[in-house]
């Protein structure tokens, strides 16, 4: 197990190198620059070689790359070309919100997708089964900025339960600590629940079908010979060598945790990942476009190592095998 | 600890799905420009930074206009003559008979949020760090004129010009007044590596009070304004939105006041809504396509002019804006004191499209519905930005009415960085594109031959030397009424020679709850009076 540990840990620098690379490469082909999107009528040449000196964008690409991979070396990710501060501020402002959304749809999904899932196996093709298999694929099926412009308009201007957008409710500074957490989960509902209720389909379709095959196992016909009730059959024998893949899809989730969704946080103003990285795209500020594909390489890669390592803590089989 | 976690989830829900509110400014009565309230106001985007001459946008600039003072105010009369001013910070100024010097008497009430009065010193600063290479301000173009500016005494300011021009007022004036007490201990070279929040003081009507990045910034009335009784808002927020549609739903959520720019396609659910008024006036930008002149095809003024007569930009208009905008005429829109009354629209008239394109050798040979041309058929690749629906589906519609008259049209809808990338290395056919016209005319940007090698926004390469000729005559003449006439001939030449189809003169559509009240909507300033702004009704959220 602790071979695995470091064997992977010692991948991860040139892994996250490798991507690094990849994503400099693509960005410095994508036609424009920032110098193209400040450039307006009035600019004179002298000041328009001025920008493009200050962000260094006429130094050749391989000097701009080695500079940017000597400052990232010690730990300088560089400085926002639009918000003219380090993109480690940004960042470090940018993830408390992501994880926060990321989490709470992560733990919509698990339980919402483990209910649906045990409760439709309990009777297979019965009313529960099939309702929850047609809503779980519509769900599954629609893009998310359309469920989540249907949720604005329905419980934010129709019905007026929560808030179209944003973290905090203008003058929510004043508020008390309570009053300030329930306004913070009053603007994340929504959020959390578009990208949770997705997710949570796609679970559910999962173990449903993993859940229906452990039932087919000999020791659950030997469990349910011994006497037991339906009910530890239910959640002691069968659930539990379930939930194995379940694990790896934890693991998988981790880079969305961190990353963040472009799309449902553009949609409600989330100050997140996503967004910061929507906009930096849009604007061609590089230092911030390549300072989140850090983030979001490192959180793919360790998201990976740490669905193998659960994976082998659970299940003795997979232990054997990473030896 | 599943079964104590479980209600503390329980009860956190019911708390955020109760009524619970943050606190709400003292309400005033309907109708009075009473004291007090917050306004809410929906921005696309954040700000860069909180010193004007480092930001790269003209949002930004925008807002900071509302939170550092002017010499003077620009009225929103361009349609009539040329824009006046009313003073604000220089409250008289005076001309010196060759116009080349100018006095300013300072507000000797104004101050700073601190405390500090302003004073010519200020001035003075303002003019270095505008000036200044270290600073290096993306409009520093508009103080080439000006050769000095001193502090005769505290509250006099004497500005001496390089020579004489129209616009000598209006580029003195573009750069609000920044704090020298409290900015010039930084040295200009280190000013891109500071956090400008921590050094806001502000000299207008708003000063800072709060700035959560990518979220809001909250504007407080500044106590040092030196106007009585302005502002009449305690708090003006912005909201950062980035996009068209979520300002508007937000605007219907009760969550915005006010958006100053919203999409045709929004205008029923806004005007469905009792709590939303429309606001619908002159704007000042023209959409367009814009003409690769050096492409062979595109080369004739008289092919271009059939282009423009096959497309039916009335029905544009209806299908696309929802009847919100007027059909182009040419380069200066005709809500200008400059435009040319004599001028009209070409008309839509496919058979006279057709019948130009014949008379420039363009004839369908083949029966393939076609023309061509030396065996080589009329095909236009039409590029358009897929950030912007509006334009995506003009070039749809263009594609059909282009193809009626034989013309193959191939929209191509391409990311905003890659379009910039096209239209500055002229590598494209034609552009859907758009201007936002300042209110100082200079056609010279967009008109003259691109000078060679240079980085130039004549995107489409139009050259046309009586043009060239006229837009230098008109540079170096002082007066307006005498610009007038050479400027009417420009437009002429233009609109002849098509360099541009001018599809559309667009109208400005903005909406606001009706609890604001005594706002001055217009498409000169973005928030020309909010220190007048005042809430009826009740509060935004």
């Amino acid at each position: 197990m602790r071979r695995l540990i470091v064997r992977r840990l010692a991948l991860l620098v040139p892994m996250v190198w490798l991507v690094a690379t990849l994503t400099f490469i693509v960005v410095a082909a994508a036609p424009g620059t920032y110098a193209d999107v400040v450039d307006h009528p009035g600019l004179t040449t002298d000041q328009r070689q001025a920008i493009r000196d200050r962000y260094g964008l006429d130094q050749p690409l391989l000097s701009q790359y080695l500079h940017w991979l000597g400052s990232v070396a010690t730990g300088d990710l560089g400085v926002s070309f639009v918000y003219k501060e380090p993109v480690s501020r940004l960042l470090a402002r940018a993830l408390p919100p992501t994880l926060l959304l990321g989490g709470a749809a992560l733990l919509l999904d698990l339980v919402l997708g483990l209910a649906a899932a045990v409760a439709a196996v309990r009777r297979p093709r019965g009313w529960f089964d099939r309702v929850t298999t047609i809503l779980g694929l519509g769900v599954y099926g629609l893009p998310s900025f359309w469920i989540a412009g249907l949720a604005v308009l329905l419980f934010a201007v129709l019905l007026g339960w929560f808030p179209a957008s944003h973290m905090r409710s203008v003058g929510a500074d004043e508020l008390s600590f309570l009053a300030r957490l329930a306004d913070l989960v009053r603007h994340l509902v929504l959020p959390a629940a578009c990208l949770g209720l997705v997710a949570a389909a796609g679970t559910a379709r999962y173990l449903r079908s993993t859940l229906l095959d452990v039932r087919g196992e000999r020791y659950i016909l030997a469990a349910r010979a011994r006497g037991l009730s339906e009910r530890r059959v239910l959640w002691v024998h069968t659930l539990r060598p379930a939930l194995l893949p379940v694990v790896t899809l934890l693991g998988l989730s981790l880079p969305v945790l961190v990353s963040g969704s472009v799309v449902i946080e553009s949609i409600f103003s989330w100050p997140g990942m996503g967004l910061t990285l929507l906009q930096a795209a849009h604007a061609r500020d590089v230092p911030v476009i390549m300072g989140i594909t850090m983030v979001g390489a490192v959180a793919v890669l360790l998201g990976n190592l740490t669905a193998d390592v659960l994976y082998a803590v659970v299940d003795p089989r997979a232990r054997e095998e990473s030896r | 600890m599943k079964k104590t976690a479980l209600p503390f989830v329980l009860v956190l829900l019911v708390i955020a799905c109760g009524p619970s509110q943050p606190p709400r400014p003292p309400d005033v009565g309907e109708g009075s420009p009473a004291a007090g309230g917050t306004v809410v106001v929906g921005l696309l985007s954040d700000v860069q930074s909180w010193n004007p001459y480092l930001c790269e946008d003209l949002g930004t600039a925008n807002l900071l206009a509302l939170v550092y003072p002017s010499l003077a105010v620009e009225q929103p009369d361009y349609h009539q003559h040329p824009p006046s001013f009313e003073p604000a910070l220089a409250r008289s100024w005076t001309w010196s008979e060759d116009h080349l010097e100018l006095v300013l008497s300072l507000d000797p009430s104004a101050r700073w949020s601190d405390g500090v009065p302003i004073t010519s010193a200020d001035v003075v600063f303002t003019w270095r760090a505008q000036t200044s290479l270290d600073v290096a301000w993306l409009f520093s173009a508009a103080k080439d004129g000006i050769d000095a500016v001193e502090a005769v005494d505290e509250h006099t300011v004497q500005v001496t010009f390089n020579h004489r021009y129209p616009y000598q007022l209006m580029d003195l004036n573009d750069g609000p007044v920044i704090p020298a007490h409290a900015w010039s201990a930084i040295p200009f070279a280190d000013w891109h590596d500071v956090d400008w929040r921590e050094h806001v003081v502000a000299g207008g009507p708003f000063t800072l009070a709060g700035h959560t990045p990518q979220q809001q910034i909250i504007l407080e009335g500044n106590p040092g304004f030196d106007r009585p009784g302005l502002p009449r808002l305690n708090r003006l927020v912005f909201r950062i939105v980035p996009s068209d549609r979520s300002l508007v739903t937000q605007l219907l959520a009760g969550g915005l006041d006010f958006v100053r720019s919203v999409p045709a396609s929004e205008v029923q659910r806004i005007q469905a809504a009792d709590t939303l008024e429309l606001v619908v006036y002159d704007g000042r930008s023209y959409t367009h396509i814009c003409w690769n002149t050096e492409r062979p095809q595109l080369a004739d003024p008289a092919v271009r002019r059939a282009l423009t007569m096959a497309i039916d930009r009335q029905t544009l208009i209806d299908v696309v804006y929802a009847g919100f905008a007027r059909i182009g005429i040419g380069p200066v829109l005709s809500s200008f004191w400059a435009f040319n009354h004599d001028l009209e629209p070409l008309p839509f008239d496919p058979a006279a499209a057709r019948a130009l394109l014949a008379d420039a050798g363009w004839r369908d040979t083949n029966g393939d519905g076609i023309v061509d041309r030396d065996g080589r058929p009329l095909t236009i690749e039409l590029l358009a930005p897929a950030e912007n629906e509006v334009r995506q589906d003009l070039a749809l519609l263009v594609q059909e009415d282009l193809r009626r008259v034989g013309v193959a049209a191939s929209p191509r809808i391409v990311e905003w960085g890659t379009l910039l990338a096209a239209l500055d290395d002229g590598d494209f056919d034609g552009v859907i594109n758009l201007w936002e016209e300042p209110t100082q005319i200079d056609l010279g940007e967009i008109w003259h031959s691109p000078p060679p090698g240079e980085a130039t926004f004549n995107f489409g390469r139009y050259r046309n030397p009586e043009v060239d000729r006229l837009l230098e005559e008109v540079a170096g003449i002082a007066d307006f009424a005498d610009q007038k006439p050479i400027l009417d001939r420009i437009q002429e030449l233009i609109v002849a020679d098509q360099p541009y189809t001018f599809l559309v003169e667009n109208v400005q559509l903005s909406a606001h709850s009706t609890r604001l009240a005594g706002a001055e909507i217009n498409a000169a300033t973005p928030y020309f009076n909010a220190d007048e702004w005042f809430v009826t009704t009740g509060t935004s959220e």
